[in-house]
């Protein structure tokens, strides 16, 4: 047969408005993607919210915008929001919407796990707020170092309890979807989608799923003993016990969780940058290996958080090694982009900027991570303003970049509509100004002295940097601003995509906009890991439903 | 006011200076080479890769392309690939090894100390016990100065540190690095200031509401001073004892570990 007409699905809904039954109820993998999509967007304006009311009390020193109880209630929901309710949430989102449609899978092998992983997301987020209303929410940073949580401490409020609480709902839900992807990649791949031609995003979902899997139970523990010790009175983390076990078991997730929020950013990269480049990915298998060099050695470093605690130096030193090492295969993946995008015909979409402003970007955060993994030095920059301005540059100019690169690009795909190019690149340029002017200045102030976490500060000679920082903070509120006015405009009436608007190269363009439930009527033959191109290369590839003219 | 004067005055360009402030003991000088060492590597990859990235945006961009242009369908190269896994490998170990070196010369625990203080850190201020068991009380406030931190200059000092209730971090950055006032066990570092004057420093571990008033102030005198300042603090602790505030076990200070001093040398 030499061409595959793809069929036309049958009458396809393309608009949000759904019946609120079907949301609640269905195992389909690309509404429960969205839904996880929606919550995930959701906390980032919620978690930004906070961070605004941060600066402001941080815009001059000696400011009570806030009080420090209620500033250090703040730090700490914008971390736990930012980290747990918007950057993991909305990647498990992402692919849980994409990665069955690239294997050419019709849904993940365990819908209903699906389902509940995702309705845990909401418990978990609604039992960290509830914390605000009975007292006072966890008020001792995203990271609850014991023995501040402990009751000792806190026993005016059960914040922390709900902390913890909501912490263990939100580990099973991550497991239950890392158990589910996992299954999914290895038991529901089409015919022809060996392990070496799976998409790049799909063995990044890979790599965070095993991570995930492997250091949710971990995090979880550490959230029970700490309930111990409140509730039944042991001593685990207490001030009589051991209370830098804690910062173990907890580091011991919270390193590899800022590979669960890259990973996937990586994945989005690798496949975004040869489509626009109209190059294939330079060195696959060296991508691949990167990918897991990551998961082996992200697992490995976790005590470089607690170079001041005083360990003996030969232990520092073993960390600080694993530490430095994971610059290998991140370097390699940075190289292979940029071999990839070299002699390339690049048309900067922008999906294509983010992807640039994410390499400008993470760049800056890579080489500050070599900085903060050189022990000695470590002891001045940690919990600094220094390692804020680094952490925001890995999360922020990384995980939240790839997080609009791959909106822009997959937004087509999802909604059958394009975001608008207009307000898209705006969205663009007030982010990479506002974030630049946000957090670059930052590592100055850490460098001078600045602690991070203090409710303020009385040395004038921070007071400009701050202000500076401050202003800058609400350009990317508008530029957030700008994207969520995008995504609405463009959901309700933006322009028809098409099933294919950019000329990709993975299974998902060969469906329709928005795919039918069942993704495929028939699955295209599958002979590379850039199947779509192949078949349009050979002429084979017929667009199942061509853009209207009118478009 | 006089902060600000005071901190810029010590080296920092007030708010945008790129680099710690010009450090007074040799620990902190250590860290602060090891800084600009790290910062050559540091300047030449940035500047390399966003070169690279900008000539990719400046150069290949469609329209800079000619009219269709096909680009070269390349799938990968392994020379290059183990070149860019050799070269920043090389690159990092060279790091770690310089670390390792400032990590022994530095952050060993040291026993030739002249002098010892005992630096507890407890919600929401540090109390510093000298040997001689005088106390000086640095409780935290943001309404003022906090109570100086008194040392003599050239002196090499073994600071302990102590927590009482939460964890709190000790932190002047012309000093040197951090040190964490953990319950539970005892942490060491040292000073040994070079000149004259008045450092300031945080408390750098979230331990509570009052955590940005746990201030810190290090003032260093000449020995005839500081002896003289000891005198009144004795002749004042005698005058009226201080009550310990320090209840909990790990709390008590050891007064006399190593109550003769050892002849000067640095642990370098
Ligand atoms: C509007 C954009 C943002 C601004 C202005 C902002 C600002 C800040 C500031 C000033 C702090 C330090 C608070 C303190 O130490 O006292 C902070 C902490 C933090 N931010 Fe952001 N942030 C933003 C977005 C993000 C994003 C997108 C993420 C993650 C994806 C993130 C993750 C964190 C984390 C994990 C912390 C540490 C919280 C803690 O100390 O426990 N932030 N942010
Ligand atoms: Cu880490
Ligand atoms: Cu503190």
């Amino acid at each position: 047969m030499a061409t595959t007409v793809l069929p036309r699905p049958k009458t396809y809904d393309d608009s949000f408005f759904r019946p609120i039954s079907l949301w609640l109820t269905t195992t389909d993998h690309k509404l429960i993607g969205i839904m996880y999509m929606v919550t995930g967007v959701l906390s980032f304006v919620v978690g930004g919210i906070f961070a605004l009311v941060i600066r402001l009390q941080l815009s001059q020193p000696n400011l009570k915008v806030v009080d420090a109880e209620t500033y250090n209630q703040l730090i700490s929901a914008h971390g736990v929001t930012m980290i747990f309710f918007f950057v993991t949430i909305f990647l498990t989102g992402i692919a849980n919407y994409m990665v069955p449609i690239m294997i050419g899978a019709r849904d993940m092998a365990f819908p209903r796990v699906n389902l509940l992983g995702f309705w845990l997301v909401p418990v978990s987020i609604i039992l960290y707020y509830s914390g605000f209303f009975t007292g006072g929410a966890l008020d001792a940073g995203w990271t609850g170092y014991a023995p501040l949580t402990e009751k000792a401490y806190q026993s005016h409020s059960l914040g922390v309890d709900f902390w913890a609480m909501s912490i263990i709902v939100w580990a099973i839900s991550g497991i239950m979807a890392s158990t589910n992807f996992l299954t999914t990649i290895v038991a529901l791949r089409a015919p022809g989608m060996k392990l070496t031609r799976l998409p790049l995003f799909v063995w990044a979902q890979i790599s965070t799923s095993i991570l995930l899997l492997v250091v949710g139970a971990p995090l979880a523990a550490a959230m029970i003993l700490i309930e111990f010790d409140r509730q039944l009175g042991t001593q685990f983390f207490t001030t009589q016990g051991r209370p830098v076990l804690y910062q173990h078991l907890f580091w011991f997730f919270g390193h590899p969780e800022v590979y669960i929020m890259i990973l996937p950013g990586f994945g989005m990269i690798s496949e975004i940058i040869p489509v626009f480049a109209r190059k294939p990915i330079f060195g696959y298998m060296s991508m691949v290996m990167a990918l897991f060099g990551i998961v082996f050695l992200s697992m490995t470093v976790w005590a470089h958080h607690m170079f001041t605690v005083g360990m003996n130096t030969y232990v520092e030193t073993f960390f600080m090694v694993m530490t430095m090492l994971i610059a290998v295969p991140t370097g390699i993946k940075f190289f292979n982009w940029i071999a990839t995008a070299w002699w390339g015909s690049i048309e900067f979409t922008v999906p294509m900027k983010f992807v640039f402003g994410f390499l400008a970007t993470f760049l800056i955060g890579g080489i500050t991570g070599v900085y903060l993994a050189s022990v000695p030095v470590d002891t001045q920059l940690h919990q600094s303003y220094y390692v804020v301005a680094h952490l925001h540059y890995v999360l922020f100019g990384g995980s939240v970049f790839t997080i609009f690169a791959g909106l822009y690009y997959w937004f087509p795909k999802i909604t059958g509509r394009t975001l608008n190019r207009t307000l898209g690149e705006w969205n663009f340029w007030t982010l990479f100004v506002g974030f630049n002017g946000t957090f670059l200045i930052m590592h100055t102030l850490g460098l001078e002295g600045m602690p991070r976490r203090i409710a303020t500060y009385t040395n004038q000679a921070w007071a400009t940097t701050n202000t500076i920082i401050t202003v800058s903070s609400f350009l990317i509120a508008f530029s957030v601003l700008l994207f969520l006015i995008n995504v609405v405009r463009s959901w309700q009436g933006g322009e028809i995509a098409g099933n294919d608007p950019w000329g990709g190269n993975t299974l998902e363009w060969a469906t329709t906009s928005p795919p039918p439930p069942y993704n495929f009527e028939r699955v295209p033959p599958i002979r590379s890991f850039m199947p779509l191109r192949d078949l349009r290369e050979a002429g084979e590839f017929v667009d199942p439903e061509p853009k209207p003219a009118l478009a | 006011m006089a902060g600000a004067l005071m901190l810029s005055s010590c080296g920092g360009l007030g708010g945008i200076s790129p680099i710690f402030p010009t450090p007074v003991s040799p620990n902190g000088q250590g860290i602060y080479d090891l800084y600009l060492l790290i910062s050559i590597p540091a300047i030449i990859v940035f500047i390399g890769v966003e070169a690279a990235l900008l000539w990719v945006v400046l150069r290949y961009r469609r329209s800079k392309q000619p009219a269709g242009y096909v680009p070269p369908q390349i799938h990968g190269h392994n020379g290059l690939e183990v070149a860019w896994t050799i070269v920043p490998l090389a690159i990092v170990l060279a790091i770690s090894l310089v670390s390792f070196q400032e990590l022994q010369k530095d952050f060993q625990p040291i026993n030739n100390q002249q002098m010892l203080v005992v630096v507890s850190g407890h919600q929401f201020g540090w109390i510093y016990t000298y040997e001689n068991g005088v106390k000086v009380d640095q409780e935290g406030t943001l309404a003022g100065d906090v109570t100086p931190f008194v040392v003599p200059v050239n002196t090499l000092i073994k600071l302990q540190f102590q927590g009482t209730d939460v964890i709190h971090s000790w932190w002047v950055p012309a000093i040197s690095g951090k040190t964490d006032a953990v319950p539970g066990y005892d942490n060491f570092s040292w000073l040994k200031i070079s000149q004259p004057g008045t450092w300031r420093g945080e408390c750098a571990e979230l331990c509570g509401a009052g955590h940005s008033t746990m201030q810190i102030i290090v003032q260093a005198m000449d020995q005839a001073d500081y002896d003289q300042w000891m005198q009144t603090q004795l002749a004042a602790s005698n005058a009226s004892p201080s009550p310990s505030p320090s209840p909990s076990p790990s709390a008590s200070p050891s007064p006399s570990p190593s109550a003769s001093p050892k002849p000067s040398a640095t642990p370098s």
